[in-house]
């Protein structure tokens, strides 16, 4: 194995059947062409999981990989990736969580982690440096997120520099939706792997660490490091994500009227302007936070002390939080979103597809698909928070529609037989962009391996510079943001430093750490090469062009009013133009050729 | 009253830590938070983060507490200094720090106390919220009463 700065070189492999733990060589392999991260997760699942394993079955996996810029000085760069096979969507899943809880598992002396199996009972996993063991979790069993990381915190000793990962009672009682929570209120959010967490028996994961991180060239790194503070302090993006989190991008979104509003029925929400950065850090943020070693802090504090529900004060709640649950379900008041989110936060639910599904659950209620008899006397109507909360805690308890609505949008729409009503695309709902007015979007929410997922291109910006309503073109712009997030996802590197540095200085870094000498080039066809097994796994898994679809609403509807009225998407020749783009057949395979070049076989 | 100390405001402190990581590459060329004399704390109930510093007391508690004289001052900037080879691990000066500000070596037997990078903290240097300082120690009340003040001005009653 050739010698890579700034990795660890190892991983830990938990049999959670056998109860083995083993300690785990990574194969110089999986560095050179996957990186880490998102890219070593896609290695892993690809080798190891049987085609056709049910998602919620002891067969699954949780692979936890960090990327290789974890724990060194580079900023924003602790992203850790987990992957796994989704029970919202049975394809190919990962999802990037920041915080602290990567950098630490990285300072324990491991680069990733896999978890196998299924517990008898209820178990956690404590890793300090070699110290790496299974304990019963069954008092912890029901527990929320913060109740559990009290728990954890007294009975290890008290001390707060533990790093927990855990599902809430969602994981545990198999939500669809349910997350795995990092320090309270960091999340692997998207696609449902609290479930397979909570379906493995396991409840938390606790780690400290005290190990060396070595880069290859730690004074030439730091050099760096400290000119790149200046660009971030001159940055008008960092300004702006600084003092109003995620929520700066809400005006531009509003007032160009893509933001997804009544089950994206439409794109402009009055309410918003009252709802913009300035206005909320006015209103209801008290402070601010970072993750490990990023000079941005966009985590906000929020606060309310409401008459309804008391004091309740957590970090976020985040754009896309905001998005979906508050004009996607006609809502505009802080304190019912504040309120909601807090429910989904302490039981450990994704607030994207909560949100969906709430709003799909109102769109349902309105149209007399569902009645009063359903929601035991809920009128859930938009705009009614008090109805939101309600069905929150409904959902989280898993009591009366709410036990349906845990199955996630596709599988309740599906049974109440309103599925055009459901929006999302392989059974996962897409963030707060509404693809009619931004048109790459579609193309980035239809050909995601995980489904409607924002992040696999966020096109927006370059959009928005540009013709966002036109089809044509949109193709190559889509194609190459996604080659560079799968290379921002498998370096560790969070999505906002894209905006401070650019691919070249991401390349510099990883450079100077690992003591490799990659050029850009090389680096965006890792990219490729991840996104590539990506499709090679749900073509596995018998998806193929004909899933990559969206709900009709975004492809014959046109939208009513506002900036982007009359928009609808022609998906196909998108479509055909993304394929031809990728190297892919018609259908959407990989052709020989493209797998060749890229040293898949 | 020349000397330099250093000051924390919680208030100001984000949490990035990277502090943590300037004091271990510049003591140990490594990045480790467990090598980083100033330690960030994470609150999240509160929403909060706090700064472990050592504050350069005048009349050192660790010093005195060290049974086996290992820790002295430095007569240029008042950081405390330490003789790892008479360190015994006794603990005795962890106990004694009013700040919580004395941590040990991960794996070497000695431990660690903040020694102001000889006059130069990295700390301060490279806190991107300004939320550490390093200033003359006769004007290190000034900041915290200030803070005070803004605390009383915000409530209806006056404090004392």
């Amino acid at each position: 194995m050739v010698k890579i700065g700034a990795v660890q070189g190892q991983i830990l492999r938990v049999n959670l059947s056998t109860g083995q733990i083993s300690l785990e060589a990574v194969p110089g392999e999986v560095y050179e062409k996957y990186l880490g991260g998102r890219g070593a997760g896609a290695y892993y699942l690809y080798k190891e999981l049987v085609p056709g394993t049910d998602p919620l079955s002891e067969d699954n996996k949780l692979i936890f990989f960090n990327g290789p810029m974890a724990g060194t000085m580079a900023p924003g760069s602790n992203k850790i990736n987990l992957t796994f096979k989704s029970p919202l969507t049975n394809t190919y899943s990962f999802s990037l969580c920041g915080g602290h809880f990567g950098p630490e598992l990285k300072f324990a002396g491991y680069d990733g982690l896999i978890i196998e199996g299924k517990a008898k009972e209820p178990v956690y996993l404590f890793i300090q440096n070699e110290e790496v063991v299974l304990k019963s979790a069954k008092a912890l069993w029901g527990k929320t997120i913060p109740q559990t990381n009290e728990i954890l915190k007294a009975e290890l000793g008290g001390d707060h520099n533990l790093k927990v990962a855990c599902v809430g009672p969602a994981g545990e009682n198999l939500n669809r939706m349910a997350c795995i929570t990092a320090d309270w209120y960091r999340e692997f959010g998207r696609g449902g792997g609290g479930a397979v967490m909570g379906s493995k028996n396991l409840k938390a994961i606790v780690v400290r660490g005290t190990k060396d991180v070595n880069v290859a060239s730690a004074p030439k790194l730091a050099n760096y490091v400290r000119e790149l503070y200046k660009e971030f302090k001159a940055h008008p993006k960092v300004y702006a994500r600084r003092w109003y989190g995620t929520i700066e991008m809400l005006e531009g979104i509003n007032k160009l009227g893509f933001w997804s509003t009544k089950n994206f029925s439409e794109g402009y929400f009055a309410p918003g302007e009252e709802m913009i950065g300035p206005k909320m850090r006015e209103q209801v943020i008290v402070g601010d936070g970072s993750c490990y070693a990023c000079p941005i802090a966009c985590g906000k504090i929020s606060e309310i002390n409401s008459p309804k529900y008391g004091k309740v004060l957590l970090e976020g709640p985040e754009f896309e939080t905001v998005g979906l649950l508050g004009p996607n379900c006609g809502i505009g008041d802080w304190e019912t979103i504040i309120k909601v989110t807090q429910i989904l936060d302490y039981n450990g639910i994704d607030t994207i597809s909560a949100g969906a599904v709430f709003s799909f659950a109102m769109e349902a209620f309105e149209k007399g698909i569902i009645t009063e008899k359903d929601t035991a006397g809920i009128s859930l109507n938009f705009g009614n928070g008090e109805a939101l909360v309600a069905m929150a805690e409904k959902m989280v308890k898993r009591e009366g529609l709410g036990d349906l609505l845990a199955e996630g949008v596709k599988v309740a729409s599906e049974k109440l037989g309103a599925p055009e009503l459901a929006i999302h695309s392989k059974g996962l709902p897409p963030a707060t962009y509404d693809p009619r007015g931004c048109k790459g979007m579609a193309l980035t929410y239809a050909t995601s391996p995980k489904g409607a997922h924002h992040m696999i291109s966020p096109t927006m910006g370059a959009e928005i510079a540009g013709d966002r309503f036109a089809d044509v073109g949109k193709a190559g712009i889509v194609r190459d943001i996604q080659m560079q997030m799968a290379l921002v996802d498998s370096l560790g590197y969070c999505s906002t430093m894209r905006f401070v540095y650019t691919v070249d200085k991401q390349v510099d870094l990883f450079n100077l750490a690992t003591g490799l000498n990659y050029s850009k080039q090389e680096l965006l066809e890792v990219g490729e090469r991840i996104l590539n097994l990506e499709r090679l796994f749900n073509m596995r898994e018998g998806f193929s062009r004909k899933d990559d679809t969206l709900p009709k609403r975004f492809l014959e509807e046109a939208m009513k009013e506002g900036p982007s009225q009359g928009q609808t998407i022609n998906l196909q020749s998108m479509l055909d133009e993304y394929y031809q783009a990728m190297g892919w057949s018609e259908d959407g395979i990989p052709k020989e050729e493209t797998i060749k070049r890229l040293g898949l076989y | 009253m020349s000397r330099k100390v250093l000051i924390a405001e919680s208030k100001k402190c984000v949490g990035c830590r990277i502090c943590e990581q300037w004091c271990s590459l510049t003591h140990f060329g490594t990045i480790n938070p467990g090598k980083s004399r100033i330690k960030i704390t994470r609150l999240e109930n509160k929403g909060i983060n706090i700064p472990t510093i050592c504050t350069q007391c005048s009349k050192a508690a660790c010093i005195e507490a060290c049974p086996t004289e290992a820790l002295s001052k430095d007569p240029k900037t008042g950081a405390i200094k330490l003789e790892k080879e008479k360190c015994t691990l006794c603990r005795k000066c962890i106990h004694a720090c009013p700040q919580g500000a004395v941590s040990i070596h991960p794996t070497d037997e000695y431990v660690l106390i903040c020694d102001l990078c000889h006059g130069r903290p990295k700390c301060v240097e490279n806190c991107p919220e300004g939320a550490l300082q390093y200033v003359p120690v006769e004007i290190s009340d000034r900041l915290y009463r200030s803070l005070v003040v803004d605390e009383t001005a915000k409530g209806e009653n006056s404090r004392g």
